[in-house]
């Protein structure tokens, strides 16, 4: 059975910088939907193809959701590409994590490819950005003393409190995000490689089914909380309650 | 501790800092060349087919009033032809009458011509037989005064005789 490692293995270092095989599979991820972003706008049409059909689905289906979550479909227009992106992205990693030939192909005795979200850093990435990024639309949206005073408030000792715990709470979202899909992606990896190694045929197929599974909602319960983020910090007060 | 504990994750803030960089780079791509476009396709689709929805709503409408027009039109064109042939009507009897009034006074002026023409040409038969006539009278004049009046009696005897005899 192949050694089970907590952090992505060094495929090689460029000065300081260690090349991971997770980041490797980040790049290629990004390779393809980058290469499939330029087949794709060079094939848009009026009249779609099958294609475009099925990626103008997926948008409408996003878009819907986002504009019953957010209420206006100017808004979800606007977080569109920061939702859709994270859980793009993140299922694109999950999917081909867990694609026949990555976990076998090794390099130097190191796995050559990890799935993206078995490495924290990735992870981390993925919630500091969501988290950044969601308080900067909400100081755009009402503005930035009304949005740190939500959590630095002298209004009175509860309010303090309060926006204290807001404040916690905005950093465990971190640590909550981050480590849930981390634990996730890198359970399942923990899992299939223990039943490949017990039992090598037949037996891992409903695992990779359920990993597929995990895969996907893993993307969405990512990119739905930072839509609720985005949600809740662009809501002005009134609305809130 | 806190190092150790990062190590251990294998949390790197250089890979933390590439992987964000790369996040942002796929972020900028997907809006630029997927989402961007495919949004403005799509509201360009719906434009359309709420433009096209409009239009086939507006024809109905048209078609709706021109039919409305065109029964109108027919109504009026029958209303219209029905004074015209009303109007031909009478004037054709107007028409037929003085036709009528003109043959007549034709007719009466050609009787009258006629019976003019009859008048005279009896006027000159009656000449003419007056002049034969005196002519006649004149010759058996002069023959009856030729003639002996035992003859003339002889033969008047021998007429009435003849007569008497075939009854």
């Amino acid at each position: 059975m192949e050694e089970i490692s907590l952090k992505a293995q060094s495929l090689f270092h460029i000065g300081s910088f260690t090349f991971t095989n997770g980041l490797l599979l980040t790049l290629v991820v990004s390779a393809i939907l980058i290469t499939f972003s330029f087949v794709l706008r060079s094939k848009i049409k009026m009249v779609p193809g099958k294609l475009q059909g099925a990626v103008e689905i997926g948008v409408e289906s996003l878009l819907g959701l986002m504009e019953s979550t957010l209420g206006t479909a100017k808004a979800a227009e606007k977080y569109f590409p920061l939702v859709a992106t994270i859980f793009i992205f993140i299922m694109c990693s999950n999917l081909l994590g867990i694609f026949p030939g990555v976990g076998s192909l090794s390099f130097h005795e190191t796995p050559l490819f990890r799935s993206p979200a078995a490495d924290l850093n990735f992870t981390l990435a993925f919630a500091v950005i969501s988290v950044i990024v969601t308080n900067i639309i909400g100081m755009a949206s009402v503005g930035t003393f009304k949005h740190l005073g939500k959590y630095i408030n002298f209004h009175g000792p509860i309010e303090f409190f309060i926006g204290i715990l807001e404040a916690i709470s905005e950093f465990a979202k971190i640590i909550s995000l981050s480590f849930r899909l981390f634990g996730n992606v890198f359970a399942g990896e923990v899992l299939m490689t223990i039943i490949s190694f017990l039992a090598p045929y037949f037996i891992p197929l409903p695992f990779m089914f359920l990993e597929l599974f995990v895969g996907i909602i893993q993307a969405f319960i990512f990119s739905m909380i930072t839509l609720v983020s985005i949600s809740l910090h662009t809501a002005t007060h009134g609305e809130e309650h | 501790m806190e190092n150790e504990l990062l190590f251990q994750l294998g949390i790197d803030w250089k890979l933390f800092l590439s992987q964000a960089v790369n996040f942002g780079i796929l972020l900028l791509v997907l809006t630029f060349f997927v989402y961007k476009p495919v949004i403005k396709i799509i509201k360009e689709r719906s434009a359309k087919i709420k433009e096209g929805l409009e239009k086939a709503e507006e024809a109905d409408v048209r078609l709706k009033e021109v039919d409305v027009i065109g029964k109108e039109k027919i109504k009026e064109a029958e209303a219209e032809s029905v004074n015209i042939i009303k109007n031909t009507e009478k004037k054709a009897k107007v028409l037929e009458q003085e036709l009528q009034k003109k043959n007549e006074e034709k007719q009466l002026q050609m009787q009258k011509d006629a019976e003019a023409q009859l008048k005279k040409q009896l006027e000159e038969n009656k000449k003419v037989v007056l002049a034969q006539a005196g002519e006649l009278v004149r010759k058996t004049i002069i023959k009856t005064v030729e003639l002996k009046p035992e003859q003339i009696d002889d033969a008047l005897i021998k007429k009435a005789v003849k007569e008497a005899e075939n009854g």
